[in-house]
């Protein structure tokens, strides 16, 4: 039985924004540089496909995919995708041909953004995981955060609709983009990886979490280090930031996100529009067979005005 | 009368007895556990390249019934698959394989995803899973040297390859198999407009003329035919009911693997398929109890 009142013992750290405005500004000074190159193989009649690339913290290159519809009628509604732990992004052609500039992104580390940070699966999660200046996260976040201005930057795009999705690690995404990213407009987070991460450890022995317990038993001195650092970067330190609508999705038998901090995420959630499905019965995939007719309904909804 | 299937397979399984596996066993302290010790194990595949693998002992006299996980479509290769409990570790040896293009065994290839799929598809002698289906048979290959295996039971884990490396090479008692590539890929292909098998549409859409060549490749591929081939205790993990690869779509595969198999049908649910999988192993071999995650207890 999972306990919906289960609190996280993560504290925001009382210097949290001073932090992540120091990083906001250090990537600000970095032109997006964006290039924006048509993929004839993955395209089609029906719809355009692109890979993008864009300059990010550090100035390391980060690649996206891109795909809209070719018979467009004025600007469209987006929608980003934020990619899982260990998968790669998909082309998100199911959305472009539901008529949205879908955009899934590919943080630094990812296939194709791995030229100047490749810290390998398992390690991501522990990279320098005693600094929050220097761990893997800190730019990991603001790549993603960046194809809002990726899409900022689109003719074709209506700034004013905007919508961000994602499971497990691309759930996490969801919360951080939707708490910085002002443009977000509607948000939905399945099974969210990067929340409650040291409860998380102690809840489940797999992995990807079970990384932190590896770098633990190897470094126990540096465990309080390591606390500090994630107080940082998890996504219930965010998310009292977050004020559009957005749904949430968990399994109450995930075996690698525990459900536990689905609900202390969803308590700490800003929205006054927020509502969490619990899924009985389901494990990390958190009922998605059943969730994604939900999830579409909901951006329809919000993103094109309409609704079935 | 010898078919062009089995030539073809016969022609790689003698090319990769030409090359020496020459393993090669690191320590990884950081992935090591109280009741499991982790290795980093480098092995030659056909075409003289180098691949890895994440290779866990339980402590503890041996020996082990063994789980192989062939390679995946996927970039990342996992020590264990997510979600599994850690401490599957102290019950079996555990051995994951990256094929040729997966990180870690991505020098000289580094695969695309999208893009693994169809490498090379034009071309039966080049294809890229020439390659990855030879790499899988070395993989379960090597795990049945290791001296801390119990030979009579290891089971082969994965998609379409587990099944793949249990029919090139003996060894494997028992199989788990979920199909997802190479099942009548060019219909199934046309079905779906999903990744990965929308790679072979987009080929398809890219050079039309090359759609013969592409049938021919695939004719080596088709699972059904691997099947044959397989005597071990098999458990296919089919598709949701009304889904394109449910049990009547893998009724061909099925019916033609040669030992003991049965289907399971997704119920839509990574727990309930997942609980199933997992008691179903221990079951065959002989445990009381799976060694489950802390959620599915």
């Amino acid at each position: 039985m999972v306990n919906s009142d289960y609190k996280c013992s993560v504290e925001k750290p009382d210097d949290f924004d001073e932090f992540w405005g120091d990083v906001l500004d250090d990537a600000a000074r970095i032109p997006l540089n964006a290039e924006t190159v048509p993929l004839p193989m993955r395209s089609s009649d029906e719809l355009e496909t692109f890979e993008v690339t864009y300059d990010s913290l550090d100035g390391v290159r980060v690649a996206a995919w891109y795909c809209m519809p070719r018979e467009r009628e004025g600007p469209l509604p987006a929608v980003v995708f934020m990619p899982g732990y260990q998968s790669d992004p998909a082309i998100p052609k199911d959305w472009a041909r539901r008529g949205y500039a879908a955009v899934t992104a590919a943080p630094r580390g990812k296939l194709r953004s791995n030229g100047q940070f490749n810290p390998g699966y398992p390690n991501l999660l522990t990279h320098n995981i005693v600094d929050r200046n220097t761990y893997s996260y800190r730019g990991f976040y603001v790549d993603a955060w960046r194809t809002i201005d990726y899409l900022l930057t689109r003719d074709e795009v209506d700034s004013e609709r905007i919508g961000i999705a994602g499971s497990s690690q691309g759930g996490g995404l969801t919360i951080t983009t939707a708490a910085m990213r002002p443009e977000v407009k509607v948000a939905s987070a399945g099974a969210p990886y990067l929340c409650g991460f040291m409860d998380a450890i102690e809840l489940t022995s797999s992995y990807p979490y079970q990384e932190i317990n590896d770098y633990l038993r190897m470094h126990p001195d540096s465990r309080a280090d390591v606390e500090r650092t994630l107080a940082y970067f998890d996504g219930i330190s965010f998310a009292d930031k977050i004020k559009c609508p957005i749904i949430m999705n968990i399994g109450l038998q995930d075996n690698v996100c525990p459900p536990e901090t689905g609900y202390a995420l969803q308590d700490a959630i800003g929205s006054d529009d927020k509502r969490l499905y619990a899924y009985d019965g389901h494990g990390h995939e958190a009922g998605r067979y059943k969730h994604t007719a939900i999830i579409t309904e909901f951006f329809a909804e919000h993103l094109q005005g309409t609704s079935s | 009368m010898t078919t062009d299937f089995e030539r073809y397979w016969d022609d790689t399984l003698n090319e990769l007895a030409g090359y020496p596996a020459a393993p090669e066993v690191e320590l990884l302290p950081m992935r090591c556990a109280d009741f499991a010790t982790m290795y980093g194990v480098r092995l030659t595949g056909v075409g003289a390249y180098r691949l890895f693998g994440y290779l866990s002992v339980p402590r503890g006299d041996g020996p082990f019934p063994a789980i192989y996980f062939a390679p995946k479509y996927q970039s990342v290769l996992e020590p264990i698959p997510q979600g599994a409990a850690n401490f599957l570790r102290s019950r079996f040896v555990v051995f994951a394989l990256a094929g040729r293009g997966q990180r870690l065994s991505d020098k000289p290839y580094s695969a695309g995803f999208p893009g693994l799929l169809t490498e090379c598809i034009d071309d039966a002698h080049s294809y890229i899973f020439r390659g990855i289906a030879a790499d899988s048979a070395r993989g379960l290959d090597y795990l049945l040297t290791r001296d801390e295996v119990d030979a009579e039971r290891v089971v082969s884990i994965g998609n379409d390859m587990a099944l793949v490396a249990a029919a090139l090479q003996e060894g494997a008692t028992h199989v788990i198999c979920q199909p997802g590539l190479f099942v009548d890929t060019l219909a199934m292909a046309a079905r779906t407009g999903d990744y990965p098998l929308e790679e072979v549409n987009d080929y398809l859409n890219l050079y039309p003329e090359r759609r013969y060549a592409v049938e021919d490749t695939l004719a080596n591929f088709e699972l059904s035919k691997f099947a044959e081939r397989v005597n071990a205790r098999t458990l296919l993990l089919a598709g949701a009911p009304g889904s394109m690869l449910d049990a009547g779509g893998l009724s061909a595969v099925s019916g033609a693997i040669a030992g003991d198999v049965s289907v399971y049908e997704s119920q839509s649910s990574s727990y309930k398929d997942g609980l199933h999988q997992e008691e179903w192993l221990a079951r065959e071999f002989g445990f009381a109890d799976a060694i489950l995650p802390e959620h599915w207890r």
